[in-house]
């Protein structure tokens, strides 16, 4: 056998019904890169339409892809594909992990785990480089993350990587995650896991990957990366006005500066001001606790955390030792919407309680992540908080909850900002305990079951962008209609970063209009924020460039809460980054040459045919009518304090137009080259991507437009 | 504030060039900038100007002040950070309130958020902010200076020649508020 650079080579299948363990090609699916685009491509060839999340007939694919334990930065992303249980039709989606799961699944030899079936009884997956095992997971089952990940631990040792359910996934919650480390989350299909009666995966490998170009040659496009990559979502300028920056914002997540601490470090560890010149001051940049969760969280970072081959350590990894006092960890790890997420559910805030005092927001926050990351509860990127919020408000619970069960919830800890309403909270969700525990079906089902009506999807606080049942996502307050558009076409909230590292850099407008004008063709692209202009051409390239680069990146895999690095610090290079990188890294890594815009085209190509997969499981080719309809806060003009309507595309408000999005999806939908009235993929459009076998499928079914 | 100039050349200075851009870059090496006077405290005999612009050391930068002026190495300190410092030296807030505050409103645009004087390297006290706040409001150095207050009550200043009071309401808001929903 030939060999192979940057892939395994190999695909672990194991059915669970069977028993069957397997093994397959991995560059059979070359033309779809790897990760999620290889997922697609597994999900459409074996997956029928009609196939539910929870049947054994779905499939879960945990994948890697060839940059994933290269030691390319912030390549340790795991992506995994499957249906998707808080889709309205079962639509397939991706969820993704950070942590250490993916290149320890590579090192043993892997490129992804396809698993198929439904277990009898509870198991867990051991992999141990070639060999592979079905465990017994009776003693496993029940328990929360953190035990099932020192079960496995125990069995395989502490270097071994482990993702796993909680109660949620077991139950079969469909806001459920898979969790691997003490923090990484993969929001939306732990209830698969659980279907499949899959407690968790352990993984333990011992080789390594190889590259296939010349090894000067890949230490100096490292060395290069390393030169320009920023902080936290490539944010490239910090907080606080420092000597070596010419610009700064307190927004950033450069969050480092003089005399802030990692505080509970010992001994305490100062982030410094971190000059980009001092490459090893890289993993000091982002104090995230204190972006997070307030100033206040800085006495409490023993230090921050992250993910294999990353140097941005973005995941704050606290000691709260008020915790013991309700029986749990008193260290805990979390990053954004992972602390977020749990406090939303605290609709009212978190207030002073059992005499916390002013540390009570940290403390709240702690036993919401902790909870939410032992049971695997997700929160639909905060959507859970806000759902809560809206049928409190409505009074859907006094409606829908019997009376007793109704009595039986702490309300008013909820309304006082007691956050161990929280313990009582996750409780009820992960365990399906009464009516109430829908909330955690997710916004389509509990519209459906408690029958909320317009005014629950049209609530502009309620923050849900399609019927589909997901939030905003860095949406229409993310570059105007570039947001929107990127948040039409997932079945969950859109996890795209690809614009945000660049428009959220805080660099000063001019600069990103220069740097929008070099990649998309106009400055045009890009309006300053909150000032929006109609759309235009620029701005279709833009989003289709921004949905091509997240599938790129979860199918390389490399992290899209930092690449594309289309900016850098560097005023030098004039604060330009490089958007080339991922196919430089590719070509050197796998020993395929590819360009910028070939690696884009593969992209697209992943892209279109998710959409395809869409389009069958919904069994409607009229997706601009059916699947990317925005709710109507999105394009309801904002009000002044005296009730006058602001008119859109006036300096200060953000909201869209009905007609100008409708022009925009046809435009996105040009330049992916599909039909511009459904939105649907055409033959034309399938052959050009080299789908012609997709075509014929979708016209057998009727599926093609007209 | 005096624009500062690029250093032009000139005749050469006998007396100890090099120390002296020597210590202008250590100044800017430790996040300071370096008067004049102080330099010809330390040097009696020598001509600064003139030693400074013989010296041909291209990164070194001045800004002129009221009866100072301040040299900087852009070796280690920007352009926009020994502005800052600049206006801590020359001891008026209600100047160096207004300018960052018109540059903000200008480059990024943003409007600024008051309590950014309190941190280094403004590092005005609580009354001395207010007070300067209660003077932009009534001097004419203050007549293009606004101020709008986030849902949260967290106050902001901006530059009417670049923000209408509805974007820089909004953007305060998003910044206090908005984003923080949108991590």
């Amino acid at each position: 056998m030939a060999q192979i650079f940057g892939y395994s080579g190999k695909i672990l299948r194991v059915d669970l019904t069977t028993g069957k363990i397997s093994t397959d090609e991995t560059l059979k699916y070359k033309d779809f890169i790897g990760g999620e685009g290889m997922s697609m491509k597994i999900m459409w060839d074996e997956v029928d339409p009609g196939t539910k999340a929870y049947d054994a007939e779905n499939k879960i694919i945990f994948g890697t892809g060839p940059l994933c334990g290269t030691g390319v930065p912030c390549s340790g992303r795991t992506n995994i594909t499957s249906l998707l249980p808080t889709s309205p039709f079962n639509g397939v989606s991706s969820s993704h992990m950070g942590g250490y799961f993916a290149t320890e699944l590579k090192y043993a030899g892997w490129d992804m785990i396809v698993v198929e079936g439904k277990a009898a009884n509870p198991v867990w997956l051991r992999i141990e480089d070639e060999k592979v095992t079905i465990e017994d997971a009776r003693w496993m089952w029940g328990k929360g993350i953190f035990d099932t990940q020192a079960m496995v631990a125990s069995f395989m040792g502490k270097e071994a990587q482990a993702a796993a359910i909680g109660q949620a996934g077991e139950n079969m919650v469909n806001l459920s995650v898979i969790r691997t480390g003490a923090s990484h989350s993969a929001g939306g299909h732990g209830g698969v896991m659980g279907s499949k009666k899959l407690k968790a995966i352990g993984v333990r490998g011992t080789g390594s990957v190889k590259i296939a170009g010349d090894r000067k040659d890949w230490m100096e496009l490292d060395k290069f990366m390393m030169s320009i990559i920023g902080a936290n979502n490539q944010m490239v300028v910090p907080t606080t006005p420092q000597p070596w920056a010419e610009f700064s914002d307190k927004s950033s997540r450069w969050t480092a500066r003089k005399g802030l601490f990692w505080g509970a470090a010992n001994p305490p560890v100062e982030t410094g001001e971190c000059n980009p010149k001092d490459m090893q001051s890289v993993g000091l940049r982002t104090q995230k606790a204190i972006f997070d969760l307030g100033p206040g969280a800085e006495k409490y970072t023993v230090r921050m955390g992250g993910c294999s081959h990353c140097p941005i350590r973005c995941h704050s990894q606290l000691k709260v030792p008020q915790l013991e006092k309700y029986g749990m960890d008193p260290y805990v790890a979390n990053t954004c919407v992972g602390w977020s997420g749990p406090r939303g559910v605290m609709f009212n805030g978190i207030k002073d309680f059992d005499g916390h005092g002013e540390d009570s927001n940290i403390v709240g926050n702690a036993i919401g992540t902790t909870l939410a990351d032992d049971y695997g509860v997700w929160c639909n990127y905060a959507q859970i908080g806000r759902d809560l919020k809206y049928c409190w408000d409505k009074g859907v619970f006094k409606r829908v909850l019997p009376a007793d069960e109704y009595a039986s919830i702490p309300w008013e800890k909820l309304v006082k900002g007691d956050a161990t309403f929280l313990i009582d909270f996750y409780d009820r969700v992960a365990f399906k305990k009464g009516e109430f525990s829908h909330i955690g079906d997710g916004s389509a089902a509990i519209a459906l079951r408690w029958g909320l009506g317009d005014d629950y999807w049209n609530d502009k606080n309620g923050k849900l962008w399609t019927r589909g049942g997901y939030p905003v996502h860095h949406s229409n307050e993310a570059g105007a209609q570039v947001g929107a558009l990127i948040s039409c076409f997932s079945n969950r909230d859109a996890q795209n970063h690809s614009h945000m590292n660049f428009i959220g850099s805080k660099l000063p407008i001019k600069i990103q209009k220069e740097i929008a004008g070099e990649i998309f063709g106009s400055p045009d692209a890009l309006d300053p924020p909150n000032d929006y202009k109609p759309m235009n051409t620029f701005k279709a390239r833009f989003a289709a460039w921004a949905l091509k680069r997240s599938i790129l990146h979860n199918s390389l895999t490399v992290c899209n809460w930092m690449w594309p690095m289309s900016v850098s610090h560097d005023k030098e290079r004039g604060y330009r980054g490089d958007t080339g990188l991922e196919a430089k890294f590719f070509s050197l890594a796998t020993g395929i040459k590819m360009t910028e815009k070939e690696l884009d085209e593969a992209a697209a190509r992943c892209f279109t045919l998710f959409r395809a997969i869409t389009v069958r499981q919904m069994g409607d080719a009229d997706l601009r009518a059916g699947h990317d309809h925005m709710n109507k806060w999105i394009t309801k003009a904002d009000k002044d304090k005296e009730g006058k309507e602001i008119p859109q595309f006036t300096p200060g408000t953000i909201q869209m137009t009905e007609e100008d999005m409708a022009l925009a999806q046809t435009m996105l939908y040009r330049e992916f080259g599909w039909d511009e009235k459904t939105g649907a993929p055409t033959r034309a459009s399938l052959e050009m991507y080299g789908l012609a076998g997709v075509a014929e499928d979708l016209a057998r079914r009727k599926l093609l437009p007209s | 504030m005096d624009e500062a100039t690029e250093n032009g050349g000139g005749p050469s200075g006998a007396l100890e060039p090099a120390a002296i851009v020597e210590a202008i870059r250590a100044s800017s090496a430790a996040a300071a900038l370096c008067c004049r006077s102080a330099l010809s405290s330390r040097f009696p005999r020598a001509d600064i100007a003139a030693l400074v612009g013989a010296s041909g050391a291209a990164d070194l930068r001045l800004i002129e002040g009221r009866t100072e002026t301040y040299y900087f190495s852009e070796l280690s300190m920007t352009r926009a950070y020994a502005v800052h410092l600049f206006h801590v030296a020359e001891k008026d807030p209600l100047r160096m309130v207004a300018e960052t505050v018109r540059e903000e409103s200008r480059l990024y645009p943003r409007p600024t958020d008051l309590r950014t004087f309190l941190d280094p390297p403004f590092g005005l006290t609580p009354s001395e902010l207010a007070a300067t706040v209660g003077a932009l409001e009534l001097q004419e150095e203050g007549r293009d200076i606004a101020q709008v207050r986030a849902s949260n009550g967290a106050l902001y200043l901006y530059c009417t020649s670049y923000l209408v009071p509805a974007l820089a309401l909004s953007l305060a808001e998003w910044i206090e508020v908005g984003q923080k929903d949108n991590p």
